[in-house]
């Protein structure tokens, strides 16, 4: 197998299929395929081999983490077991190293993402950057101090987001899980697992009540037609600094991009412009917004939420055994902390990250564009760390348009590639993820009940059924064709796809497991969904009727 | 007046004060339908007449106010031995109010009625009131009317042991007077006997009821002097959880030829048999989760099989009190933390 990109660090060799290894794709954050900087850089080194110190630093008994390898494009993480020995040796420490997990993830939390908000914040300041467009005026040299630190503050988001939370707390939540299936034969899948872990305010939803907001003084300032009258998004900007109106509006709005402008079109990419870049990309949103003239429903769907989850939490732990009850509420609290960490993180670690590797990234690709190094500026993102480093000072000197050329070649035969979900010895996954709660929490495979004659069946959901029409939407970039009730057939979602959830009927996604952003997203919104059909978006075309059946967490394609 | 003598059921759990915390579980558990021996108490009430009217209150005061030795120290300590046997001699000697004594030999001739009996044997136990430190005296297989009578003063004169007279005076308590309540209930000639404790006081599991048995009276079980037979009974369905059935060389009975009761060596067939069969044991265990339930919190219950009786009438409650010796209770933390490095099958 040829290595990705070249790159050893994740190439298959025949030691990694034995009969005792399976390694499965990550089609949730890796589809579709990243350009190779990002692919690299910005997600399967820092990423994974943080993963990897988390279950380390924790000493996870049964799992060493997570070691990954590259095929096709995608990433292909596999769990590495633990001896019985070392399981035993483990034990004892990580009992300790879990317990402040447990007694005290708010704080330990709310400290660390301040600091990380913080950080961003300084190193702009360190640079002097105060404006998005002042970085060009950064010397050559400055520029690359600031690209190694922005990567050492990279790395740190990679620590606190994997190794000092995500191992932990998604450990927690897939503990829950097991345990609810072990001593109720609960399901997560069951309406009222889902129930109790729904009803959580986080980040991601402040973020969409702005964006409604936003379309509500729209609407009120009777700025509806600019936004109906185009569909071009950069022409209604335009069109926005016409009027008084207008351009009030737009003021709100760039308060809006100073704060949550921080994220790229993709939740994890830096091939892909910010938000502040290019502020067009918030229009779909708000024309969804607009669209339900204003009107949120996540404040009444919270509600409805908070008090079934009083209801759910009060049913769930009547059918725990009475002498177990103590230690199954603390690790149900557990599991709604991840649900919240679910959604609550993503705007602090990989949606600032990104847009400030991105804002870096593209400048250098700008002067490389500038400097012949590259013919065009976007080609940076098809170079890897040694490239820049060898071209960046003084710029000039070095030609990179042969590299740029083969690996977007090998780039866009991967965006044809289906990716195969599982390699090696398929039969494991079952015990591997019985092994790894981590990822049991994060990943699901489709689960296959042939009694029930589905057309999809899936690993996670959210309960609820609904019939609708189905929009297939491969990347966010396309987020505007949903119309209102449609049912959303999406590889995955992330904090991107958020406005999304306000208007769609139903979810439908390839992967995606219980604590997967669709299924926490659409419990909150009390959508039905149904994620991890590993093949959703290849059975499904846009216009199929289809009935979603959160509750059974299988999908009817009725055409 | 307060009544000097009461019947187990004429007393509820808030008599404690009235006669003593042992007689008011007696009459809880009496009240609540629980298969208690017969007996009555003799309340606090009655020691005070006693003390008071017989002038036996006024001698001791007396007696104190020339006693001079210091509670802690050890050299003095002979003297409250001396003081102990000279002030239990004053209590033992009085006569009795008439219309007590009268009272109390009506009671005991009722109870040899109720069983048939000429002269029912019967145990004189000490019942402190409910913020009494003390750790008096109780009397067994006492038969007969004066017997009785004598049982109940001697054990009023326990509050004058030497070990309660020295907590007095180091505690600066009244040295001279301690009423306490008194219980006479009609002795169970046991097979086995022991105790329990409604929550395993090993983990403070309170799904799980530990049981301590030995042959014989419960008094050999309670001194800590045998190894006696252990268990474990899930509260949910009785499931017998652990047994261990230990060698047993002692036991507590009457000596068959004087009648006393004391230490005797067991009999070589029963040295290495269980104490209890699963039915007893469940049985048992089952009343004990009853009584805990109606008494709201862990109990430590004393209990006996009764000989010539079939289950389940031969078991019987001797005594129940909250029980203290449960091990600090884990945080659920911590007993989720011991749960999830106990369980690696997932």
């Amino acid at each position: 197998m040829t290595a990705v990109y070249g790159v050893s660090l994740f190439e298959f060799d025949e030691s990694d299929f034995t009969e005792d290894q399976v390694w499965f794709c990550d089609v949730t954050h890796g589809s579709p395929p990243w350009k190779p900087l990002y692919f690299c850089h910005g997600w399967c080194w820092p990423g994974y081999q943080t993963i990897q110190t988390g279950y380390e630093s924790l000493q996870v008994p049964t799992s060493r983490g997570w070691q990954i390898r590259a095929k096709d494009g995608y990433p292909y993480p596999s769990v590495m077991l633990t001896t019985e020995e070392e399981t035993k040796q483990r034990a004892p420490i990580f009992r300790e190293r879990i317990r402040p997990y447990i007694e005290n993830f708010n704080a330990l939390w709310d400290e660390a993402k301040m600091d990380l908000k913080k950080n961003y914040e300084d190193l702009r300041k360190k640079y002097g950057l105060e404006t998005y467009e002042s970085i060009k005026d950064l010397p050559d040299y400055r520029l690359y101090d600031m690209l190694e630190e922005y990567l050492i503050l990279h790395r740190k988001q990679w620590v606190v987001h994997m190794e000092y939370f995500f191992v932990p707390v998604y450990y927690l939540f897939g503990l829950f899980q097991n345990m609810s299936k072990k001593v109720l034969g609960l399901d997560s899948g069951d309406p009222l697992f889902s129930k109790a872990m729904a009803g959580f305010d986080s980040s991601a939803f402040r973020f969409n009540e702005r964006i409604w907001d936003l379309g509500k003084q729209a609407v009120e300032s009777g700025l509806e037609g600019v936004f109906t009258a185009d569909e071009d998004d950069d022409a209604v900007l335009r069109h926005l600094e016409g009027s008084d109106a207008g351009r009030a509006w737009l003021e709100g709005f760039r308060q809006f991009l100073d704060e949550y402008g921080w994220r790229c079109e993709r939740m994890s990419d830096w091939a892909t412009p910010s938000w502040l870049e290019k502020p067009a990309l918030a229009i779909p949103g708000i024309r969804m917004a607009i669209a339900t003239k204003g009107v949120s429903s996540i404040k009444e769907n919270r509600e409805l939420a908070e008090r079934e989850r009083g209801e759910a939490e009060k049913e769930l732990l009547e059918k725990v055994p009475a002498d177990q009850r103590d230690w199954y509420e603390v690790l149900m609290k557990c599991a709604q902390n991840a649900c919240y960490f679910s959604e609550d993180h993503t705007y602090y670690t990989e949606l600032y990250t990104s847009a400030m590797g991105r804002w870096i990234f593209k400048e250098i690709g700008r002067r490389f564009a500038e400097a012949g190094t590259i013919d065009d500026s976007e080609d940076v993102f098809f170079l890897l760390m040694n490239d820049i480093y060898k071209a960046i000072i003084p710029m000039g000197r070095v030609k990179l348009q042969g590299k740029v050329a083969a690996r977007k070649k090998e780039w866009e035969g991967y965006l044809t590639v289906q990716p195969e979900m599982l390699l090696g010895n398929p039969e494991l996954m079952g015990l591997v993820v019985q092994k790894d709660p981590v990822l049991s929490a994060a990943f699901a495979l489709p689960n296959v009940r042939p009694e029930l004659a589905a057309d999809l069946y899936g690993g996670g959901s959210a309960p609820g059924v609904v019939e609708g029409v189905a929009r297939v939407i491969m990347t966010e970039k396309d987020l505007g064709e949903l119309r209102k009730g449609e049912i959303l057939v999406a590889p995955g979602t992330s904090a991107q796809w958020m406005p999304a959830f306000e208007i769609a009927g139903g979810i439908i996604t390839d992967g995606g497991g219980a604590l997967s952003h669709a299924v926490i997203v659409a419990r909150e919104y009390r959508l039905p969904a149904v994620t991890g059909t590993h093949e959703a978006t290849s059975k499904i075309k846009t216009g199929d009727r289809v009935k979603v059946d959160g509750d059974l967490g299988i999908v009817f394609i009725l055409k | 007046m307060d009544r000097v003598v009461l019947g187990f059921d004429e007393i509820r759990e808030g008599d404690a004060d009235k006669v003593g915390k042992k007689c008011a579980n007696l009459g809880e558990l009496t009240y609540a339908g629980f298969r208690v021996p017969p007996g009555f108490a003799v309340s606090l009430a009655g020691y005070s007449r006693f003390m008071n009217e017989t002038g036996v209150r006024a001698r001791i005061e007396d007696y104190l106010a020339s006693f001079h030795a210091d509670p802690n120290k050890t050299a003095d300590m002979p003297l409250y031995e001396e003081a102990s046997a000279v002030i239990r001699g004053m209590v033992e000697e009085a006569a009795m109010p008439a219309d007590m004594e009268t009272e109390i030999r009506e009671r005991y001739q009722a109870l040899c009625e109720e069983a048939c009996l000429a002269d029912l044997s019967v145990a004189t136990r000490s019942a402190g009131p409910a913020s009494h430190p003390g750790q008096y005296e109780s009397y067994l297989h006492i038969k007969g009317a004066d017997a009785v009578v004598a049982g109940v003063r001697r054990v009023w004169s326990s509050t004058f042991n030497q070990r309660s007279l020295i907590a007095r005076a180091r505690q600066g308590l009244d040295v001279a007077y301690d009423p306490i309540g008194v219980a006479v209930l009609r002795m169970v000639e046991a097979k086995a006997a022991g105790v329990m404790f409604t929550t395993n006081p090993g983990d403070g599991d309170a799904g799980k009821i530990y049981l301590e048995a030995n042959w014989g009276l419960g008094e050999s079980v309670v001194s800590g002097e045998v190894t006696p037979d252990s268990f474990l009974v899930a509260k949910a369905d009785g499931e017998i959880i652990e047994r261990h059935v230990s060698r047993k060389a002692m036991w507590f009975v009457p000596d068959p030829e004087t009648g006393r009761v004391g230490f005797c060596e067991v009999p070589d067939d029963m040295k290495n048999a269980s104490t209890l069969t699963d039915d007893e044991l469940r049985e048992i265990a089952r009343v004990g989760a009853l009584i805990e339930k109606h008494f709201g919190v862990p109990q430590d219950i004393e209990w006996a099989v009764a000989l010539g009786a079939e289950l389940p009438e031969s078991v019987m409650f001797l005594q129940t009190r909250p029980q203290k010796n449960i091990i600090e209770k884990k945080g659920a933390t911590d007993r989720l933390l011991d749960f999830i490095i106990r369980d690696f099958e997932f």
